[in-house]
């Protein structure tokens, strides 16, 4: 099976300047954005999903990277979203620096191989200096799915 | 006996069946993990000579595999109620494990028996736990 991750990253899932500076507060957000644009059905029971996973394990995978993930039930299918932030936010990052790429994943309970490999394929994107630098330059939801696009394998 | 942070270093998806114990053991003793995963970059160029296939492909598919692992684990961690940090890193497993001890302070290695941790038995500062 062969999974791409821009397929399910929507451009009104993207955030181009996140505005929480704080980790739960910028979780809100981009739940709040995902509630809005009707991707998630309960919004409160998958923040609680998410804040619960963030006091188990640091998901500030460092190089400013964030990657905050559920499963869930209060999600009906793999979605993916993804939120810049010009100053940073504090995911407590083993390598101690804020996050300006967040992007957040969830799926619901029994999907667990697609977002297993969804977790993997984002990471292993990620791990690119390029494509780091190119989604810090982006100025547009559209031009993030470009990027996405033409580097994920 | 308090054992704070433990390492469970992994170099191969066939390491998969380690990571149970892995988790168990933490959970006992209410440790940290650290999972590393290694792409080794002496066993990636013997195993294009030895298919025939190119580097960079099979570099892909180990790395793509290493962090569904990593992954896995964390799943199972987090229902264990375990602090987990995730990490995948290119080169020699004994050097870069090295490296993490002196950076975050490991107190044991976990690591499935095989060539790799007899080297490390040899040369760690702290106790290489072989599952």
């Amino acid at each position: 099976m062969v999974l791409k991750i821009s397929e399910f990253l929507r451009p009104e899932a993207i955030i181009m300047q996140m505005k929480s500076r704080e980790k739960i507060a910028a979780l809100k957000e981009l739940v709040d954005n995902m509630v809005a644009h009707e991707a998630v059905e309960n919004g409160e029971e998958f923040q609680k999903a998410l804040a619960k996973r963030e006091n188990l394990e640091s998901t500030g995978i460092g190089d400013g990277i964030a990657i905050p993930h559920a499963r869930t039930d209060a999600v009906k299918d793999l979605i993916l979203a993804f939120a810049r932030s010009a100053e940073g936010v504090d995911f407590s990052a083993i390598d101690g620096k804020p996050s300006h790429l967040i992007f957040l994943i969830a799926s619901p309970i029994n999907k667990k191989s697609e977002y297993i490999m969804a977790l993997a394929k984002l990471s292993r994107l990620l791990r690119k200096q390029e494509v780091r630098q190119l989604l810090k330059k982006a100025s547009n939801p559209e031009e993030v799915l470009n990027i996405i696009k033409k580097n994920e394998e | 006996m308090k054992i704070k942070k433990v390492i469970l270093v992994l170099t191969d998806i066939n390491d998969q069946d380690i990571t149970q114990a892995a988790v168990q053991l933490c959970k006992r003793f209410k440790s940290k993990l650290f999972v590393l995963f290694v792409v080794e970059t002496g066993r990636i160029s013997r195993l294009a000579r030895l298919t025939q296939k190119k580097s960079d492909t099979l570099r892909k598919k180990i790395e793509d595999e290493g962090w569904q692992l990593l992954y896995l684990i964390e799943d199972d961690a987090d229902k264990a109620g375990i602090w987990t940090s995730l990490h995948l890193e290119d080169g020699i497993a004994t050097t870069i494990v090295k490296k993490y001890i002196d950076a975050y302070g490991v107190d044991a290695v976990l690591i499935k028996r095989k060539n790799e941790a007899t080297r490390l038995f040899v040369s760690s500062t702290v106790p290489v736990i072989g599952l």
